[in-house]
Order: structure tokens, then C-alpha cells, then sequence
């Protein structure tokens, strides 16, 4: 009988714990959502020596509401020739990886939904149904440029999953944990960009790459594929792409954070702003690189990877392998 | 206990991440406008009018390309739990072992580059 009430009071408290998680986690999206979106303009139209938005509000901060009341008034076109559930289904696949895995990230040491003890693997995981989704929606569309689009985007997808597991690997080798609390834990003495230079240089090449932007941005080539895979979405379907797209680079560089520069951990001031400091601080690197780079030729980005990435990562690997058991 | 509440926050998250995109779609169903002129459903092919199916084919390449890959993918799944054990033995018998799995790794790769996985021909008009 007693054990009975234990089980409800836990039951009780985790629902509570659930549901004020997933009320903090829809804010960070909704709000990372709102300041990229901005940002991206901003940061384009000065490294262009333009202004960006400015007049909607002051700075322009007003914008990205603007666009949203739009995009929620414009109408929802299906084109005739489309399959009907696959369409229909990938907008809301890609929406899946987005909330899941602000689940086992840490906010700081106490803030973080729940601390699954193979956290890393959960977002590798559900960061996978992106592939499908993409696959799904350039299928589904009966649009040729969206199966092009897709069909590049899953090659590139595939071919950079791997580099990116291999430089989490080297980490995971030197902290024997999947808990992402337990990796910044790892890190209080010296950040891990320090022992894993090599592994945090491929981690971000291949984030980038996974998260589509330019100079991978093959899939949505606007010169010759027009918008890519999404080509046929309008309204909130395609802002659903677009919230995903924005939140998978908010999630990679939090990855990064969490994993090669100490996270949450920092003097002085609390450990969140730490965390957002430095995750902002790449997501600005990602921004500025569409800015530098030109895209490069196809074949060129899927052998750059098993090529180049691919050997280096394993050699890091077997680098970090042999110092440990030194 | 533990495994089954970890599970049921990754479980919440995903019904609610479906309820909201799904929430998302019908809203604008409700406020938009509707047209219907007489190109207006029609599959978008940059103002001409789509011709033959949109279901082209495409380069034997990225199927290759996703066969190495399955290959690679499966076998890197091995390296995490030998990651968490690593470094509990003290014997330099588990570098060796990651040394030839690697090694072998490795080697996939050689053999691809030299059958021409790599090298995309240049279609001749």
C-alpha cells in the first residue's frame, strides 16, 4: 500500500516536472526562433554594409512577429499532384527532433528537463528523423526540384552523421558517460576544446553540414533548385521547416557547447547566461559563415567528408585511445 | 522505474511536438483566404508547365554513396559502449582491439576509394 502511494507521488511529480520542462522548452524555441530569424537578417545586412530591418519596431525586433501573423494568414496551397499523407506528414516529423532534444539539454546545473543517462544518444537518435522527414517531403511534394533537393540532402546527411559521431566519440571516450551533465562535469578542470581541438573543428564542419546551412546549403541551392525540398510547403508548413531549421542550429551549437566548452560551468555569473553566451556565440559563427563561403560543388561536399573528415576523425580517435592508456 | 519515467518524458515530448505542428497547420486553414484560379494547384516548375512525372531519376552515386554508409553507420554503433568501459581496464589489451577494429574501419574506406565510389564520371553528351 505504501509503495503504491510512493509510485503516485512520483508519477505526480514527474508529470509536474514534464509539463513545466516542456513550458520552458516551447519558450526557448518560440524565442531562439524569433531572435534567429531577426539576427539572420541583421547580421546579413551589416556584413553587407546595409542596415537590415528597421522599420518595424525598434531595430526592426518587431519583424519577426510581423512574419509569423503573416505566414499564419497566407493560405495553405496543396498542389493537386502531391501524395497526400507523406506530404502531410513531414512537416510534422521534423517538429519531433526539435522538442526531443531540449530534453537532456543542460541549461545549467540544475536547469535541464530530465538528465537521461544516455542523453547523447537520444539526440542522435531523434536527430535522425530529420533524414526522413527531408526524404519524405521532397518524395511527397511530385515536384522535381524538392526530390533533388532531398535526395542531395540525404546523401549529405549520411555522409557527415558519420564525422560527427566519431568527434563525440573522442569526448565520450574521455568522460565515460552519455549524460551530457556528466560531460560538463567532466570539463571543470580544463574544456575539452583544449584536449580535443581536431574533434570540435570536425563536430562543427559536420553541424553545419547536418543542419543544411551555406557553404553546405546543396539541398535548398536557391540558384538552381529554387527552395529545395520545401519548394511546394507554404504557410505554416513551411514555417514549420523554418522553425526546425532555426532550432537545429540553436541545438548543435548547444551540443558543441556541452561538449567541448564546459557548458554551463564559467566564473562569476550564473551558469545559464554562461551557456547562452557561448552557445549564441556559435550560432553567430554559423551566421557569419554564410556570409564567407561560397557553396561548394556537390561532389566535392560529399568526398570532402569520407575523403578528408572521415580518416582525420578516426585518427583522432585512435590518437585519444592510445593517450588514455598511456 | 527509472528507464520507464525517462522514457515517458521522451514519449510526452514527441505527442506534444505532434499536437503542436499539427495545431500549427489548421490554424491558418481557419484564417487564411481561399483562391482557386486555374493554374493555382498545379506543381510549381518555375512558370512552365510541368512535364512527365516528377519521380526523375537520379544518380547511381548517392546510392553508393548510402551503401557505405549503412556499412560505416552500424559499425560505429559498436564504438559507444566500448566508450563508456574504456578506460576502467588498465591493460593496453583494449587499445589493440580498437586499434584493428579501426584499423579494418579504415580499410572499408581505401577499398571504396579505390573501386571509384568517389570519382563521379562526367556524363558524355
Amino acid at each position: 500500500m505504501e509503495r503504491l502511494t510512493d509510485i503516485i507521488a512520483l508519477v505526480g511529480e514527474e508529470t509536474v516536472r514534464a509539463i513545466a520542462g516542456l513550458i520552458g522548452v516551447l519558450i526557448v524555441v518560440v524565442v531562439n526562433a524569433i531572435l534567429l530569424t531577426w539576427a539572420e537578417r541583421k547580421v546579413a545586412g551589416h556584413m553587407q554594409r546595409r542596415i537590415g530591418p528597421k522599420e518595424v519596431g525598434p531595430y526592426g525586433l518587431i519583424q519577426p512577429f510581423a512574419d509569423t501573423f503573416k505566414l499564419l494568414a497566407k493560405e495553405l496551397l496543396v498542389p493537386k499532384d502531391v501524395a497526400k499523407p507523406l506530404y502531410h506528414l513531414a512537416p510534422i516529423l521534423i517538429f519531433i527532433p526539435v522538442l526531443v532534444s531540449f530534453i537532456v539539454i543542460p541549461f545549467d546545473a540544475q536547469l535541464q528537463v530530465k538528465d537521461i543517462n544516455m542523453g547523447i544518444l537520444v539526440i542522435l537518435a531523434f536527430s535522425s528523423l530529420s533524414v526522413f522527414s527531408i526524404l519524405i517531403a521532397g518524395w511527397g511534394s511530385h515536384n522535381k526540384y524538392s526530390l533533388i533537393g532531398a535526395v542531395r540532402s540525404v546523401a549529405q546527411n549520411i555522409a557527415y552523421e558519420i564525422p560527427l559521431l566519431l568527434s563525440l566519440l573522442a569526448v565520450i571516450f574521455m568522460a565515460n558517460s552519455f549524460s551530457l551533465k556528466d560531460i560538463v562535469e567532466a570539463q571543470k578542470g580544463l574544456w575539452f576544446v583544449f584536449y580535443q581541438p581536431i574533434a570540435f573543428l570536425i563536430f562543427f564542419v559536420a553541424g553545419v553540414a547536418e543542419t543544411n546551412r551555406t557553404p553546405f546549403d546543396l539541398p535548398e541551392a536557391e540558384s538552381e533548385l529554387v527552395a529545395g525540398f520545401h519548394t511546394e510547403y507554404s504557410s505554416m508548413q513551411f514555417a514549420l521547416f523554418f522553425l526546425a531549421e532555426y532550432t537545429n542550429i540553436f541545438i548543435v551549437s548547444a551540443i558543441a557547447t556541452t561538449f567541448f566548452l564546459g557548458g554551463y560551468s564559467g566564473p562569476v555569473l550564473p551558469g545559464i547566461i554562461w551557456f547562452f553566451v557561448k552557445t549564441y556565440g556559435l550560432v553567430f559563427v554559423i551566421l557569419w559563415f554564410r556570409w564567407t563561403f561560397p557553396r561548394v560543388r556537390f561532389d566535392q561536399l560529399l568526398n570532402f567528408s569520407w575523403k578528408i573528415l572521415i580518416p582525420l576523425s578516426f585518427i583522432n580517435l585512435l590518437v585519444t585511445g592510445g593517450i588514455l592508456k598511456i | 522505474m527509472n528507464v520507464l519515467t525517462e522514457f515517458f518524458y521522451v514519449f510526452f515530448f514527441t505527442i506534444v511536438a505532434v499536437i503542436f505542428a499539427i495545431v500549427a497547420v489548421i490554424l491558418p486553414k481557419l484564417l487564411s483566404p481561399r483562391t482557386s484560379g486555374k493554374k493555382t494547384f498545379t506543381t510549381y516548375e518555375c512558370g512552365i508547365e510541368p512535364f512527365g512525372s516528377a519521380w526523375i531519376r537520379y544518380s547511381i552515386a548517392y546510392y553508393l554513396y548510402a551503401l557505405i554508409f549503412i556499412a560505416f553507420d552500424v559499425d560505429i554503433l559498436y564504438l559507444f559502449p566500448v566508450a563508456l568501459s574504456y578506460t576502467r581496464g588498465s591493460a593496453v589489451y583494449e587499445f589493440y582491439s580498437l586499434l584493428i577494429f579501426i584499423i579494418i574501419l579504415l580499410l572499408a574506406i581505401i577499398y571504396a576509394w579505390g573501386k571509384g565510389v568517389f570519382q563521379w564520371k562526367r556524363k558524355t553528351p
